[in-house]
């Protein structure tokens, strides 16, 4: 479990998260949503501790992070994290010589499922395509955790057709997955848990399936209902 | 230590472009150097012998034999090397810079590698290091191949050979850059890695904190100056020359490993806990 | 498996009703082997916890089963089977009336509409 307790973070004078708490399980998807700027991103950041926080804390299994933790938990962000010089192969074959937890089957198989060819640039990638790269080399790695960022966004409608396949894949069963968006519509029927971030809070989090039965509403009305007040 | 090694070579072959452009003017340019100077001589030896019909050993008196220390002292030579090292001042900076810049933040991943960030930082300098070294290595390399065409080029009588080492010696810059023993080497190199740690540092600070780490960084290199003078310092105004000088080199040497080990421990505390992608 | 979900029930129940559906007019036949969670999660496009939870729920009602390290198969309980086929009638029946009821017709009228749409319609199938 991913748990995220009343974690503040200032940039200069502007407190951008202002105590953001909620929890995400192994083997569930969870959504982070919000209006862009609301700090989604810097609280994938923060997990990763690739950005300091003010104030809370943030544990992994029960554990704060070290070097070990990268093994268990990887982070897929909206830009590609490899060398714009580098083949995808080169790419690949960078990972496996650093995790221990990279699987080569795996990256073969989503090298297939993506239709990409390991000896082109990423540069010379299309957006789609990168996104896809960037998703490949992480979800090769035998990991308990995945956060992505906005891995939608920006992208063609085909290619988000075939990143939202991942995940009904078994690439993403078991898996604990947080991802963060802007626009919940590709992606509904997928996830398991809403949080919903507004203002540097999280303004409720939420079981999509038990509002669907309970309330009988659908995510994007409790959001209507949150946003629109 | 596994991981160090993997980083220090992919950061080495990041720089491989980099590296034979300066090693390629470096050549070129000493080359160009070695023949155009001693064509120079050659032309004016002409000239005086020749035209003004000046006996041999007139000339000789009065000019003097070539030497390839004329050339050493020449734009030529000098300004690659001028140009390495300024290529190199302005890789310590780009080192860091070049994993934050453009939408492929490379600096994600390598904050996110399963091993100790500091290593990191120990590749990055091992780096410069490396990178010095072998430009040092390959002025050495050249050096007698530029002499040799320079005897092709002016006949016996009208040059002095040199040794190499007679070259650097005659030239107190090149005895910092091509040290006399080991000793010196270790000293020179190893004032060398501390700056280079200590502005790693303020980098690393201005990574974390921005503009205020900028701030910070220059304080932090202030204090790390004055701690490694200070026992000049305390010689010079307080103790009035107390110290044997080799005493005050062990005092040095001791100020300057306890400043790089502050060095390291800042780098790993801000890379750890201090850092924003 | 192309089902269009809409958003405001529980997916899981969808799935659920989907199936009955396909038992009701034959798609599925009793004892017919059912893809496995992980395949359904796939083929449907919704998350695997929830095809996990349709599983569960479908063999809660009886409608499939699951021996060891076998595929999950429709019921061959003949009386579920049935019950299945009466609910959905039953449920179309009462939305129908539900949406009927708000025009006031006699009930004699409507019946004899609904005997001539419905036999039309046959006409227009066969």
């Amino acid at each position: 479990m991913i748990e995220v307790k009343a974690v503040e973070k200032k940039f200069g004078r502007k407190k951008i998260l202002k105590g953001v708490s909620f929890t995400a399980n192994k083997g569930e998807i969870t959504c982070l949503i919000g209006i862009n700027g609301v700090g989604k991103t810097t609280i994938l950041n923060a997990i990763m501790a690739l950005t300091p926080i003010n104030k809370g804390q943030i544990l992994i299994d029960g554990k704060q992070i070290d070097k070990n933790t990268f093994e268990k938990i990887t982070f897929i962000p909206d830009a590609i994290t490899m060398l714009p010089h580098m083949t995808i192969a080169e790419a690949m074959e960078f990972m496996n010589d650093f995790y221990t937890c990279w699987n080569q089957k795996r990256a073969t198989e989503l090298l297939g499922f993506f239709r990409l060819n390991p000896s082109d640039r990423i540069a010379s990638l299309s957006k789609g395509n990168t996104a896809k790269v960037n998703l490949l080399l992480g979800l090769a790695l035998d990991v308990d955790y995945v956060l992505m960022d906005e891995p939608f966004s920006g992208i063609d409608m085909f290619s988000r057709e075939e990143i939202a396949n991942v995940f009904t894949s078994h690439l993403i069963e078991n898996r604990g997955v947080i991802i963060t968006t802007h626009e919940i519509g590709d992606i509904e029927h997928l996830i398991d848990k809403v949080v919903l971030l507004d203002d540097g809070m999280v303004t409720k989090e939420f079981s999509a399936e038990e509002v669907r039965e309970n309330e009988g509403k659908s995510v994007i009305d409790v959001m209507r209902e949150v946003y629109q007040r | 230590m596994k991981n160090y090694l993997k980083l220090v070579n992919f950061e080495l072959n990041r720089i491989t472009k980099l590296f034979a452009v300066l090693l390629g003017i470096t050549f070129v340019t000493q080359i160009v150097g070695v023949i155009v100077v001693s064509r120079d001589y050659l032309n004016m030896a002409n000239e005086k012998l020749y035209e003004e019909m000046m006996s041999k050993a007139v000339f000789l008196e009065s000019f003097g034999q070539m030497s390839f220390l004329q050339i050493v002292k020449s734009v030529w030579f000098v300004g690659p090397i001028a140009l390495c090292i300024a290529g190199v001042a302005f890789y310590i900076f780009i080192i860091w810079y070049r994993d934050w810049v453009g939408k492929n933040t490379f600096i994600y991943r390598l904050l996110m590698l399963p091993t100790t960030r500091l290593n990191i930082f120990y590749a990055k300098i091992t780096n410069i290091l490396i990178m010095t070294f072998g430009l040092v290595a390959f002025q050495l390399i050249i050096l007698p191949i530029e002499m040799l065409v320079m005897k092709g080029m002016v006949p016996n009588e009208f040059r002095t050979d040199m040794s190499v080492k007679e070259i650097v010696n005659s030239m107190p810059e090149l005895t910092i850059i091509i040290p006399n023993s080991v000793i010196e080497l270790i000293l020179y190199y190893g004032a060398g890695l501390l700056v280079v740690s200590i502005l790693f540092t303020a980098i690393l600070m201005e990574r974390s904190f921005r503009w205020k780490g900028i701030f910070a960084g220059l304080i932090y290199s202030a204090l790390a100056v004055v701690v490694l003078i200070s026992p000049l310092l305390l010689q010079e105004f307080v103790l009035n020359g107390f110290f044997y000088p080799i005493e005050l080199l062990v005092l040095e040497i001791v100020m300057g490993l306890i400043v790089l080990a502050a060095s390291i421990w800042m780098s790993g505390f801000l890379l750890m806990k201090k850092i924003t992608v | 498996m192309n089902v269009n979900f809409n958003n405001r029930d529980p997916v899981y129940l969808q799935i659920v009703r989907y199936f009955k559906e396909k038992i009701a007019v034959g798609e599925l036949m009793p004892g017919e082997e059912i893809p496995s969670r992980r395949e359904l999660a796939n083929r449907m496009k919704v998350n695997p916890n929830t095809a996990q939870r349709a599983y569960k729920e479908m063999e809660e009602q009886g409608l499939i089963y699951t021996e060891k390290n076998h595929p999950s198969k429709i019921t061959t309980d003949r009386k579920t089977l049935g019950k299945v086929r009466d609910e959905l009638l039953v449920e179309a029946v009462d939305m129908f009336v539900t949406s009927v009821r708000s025009i006031n017709v006699p009930v004699e009228e409507l019946l004899d509409l609904v005997r001539v749409k419905y036999t039309a319609n046959d006409d227009k199938e066969a």
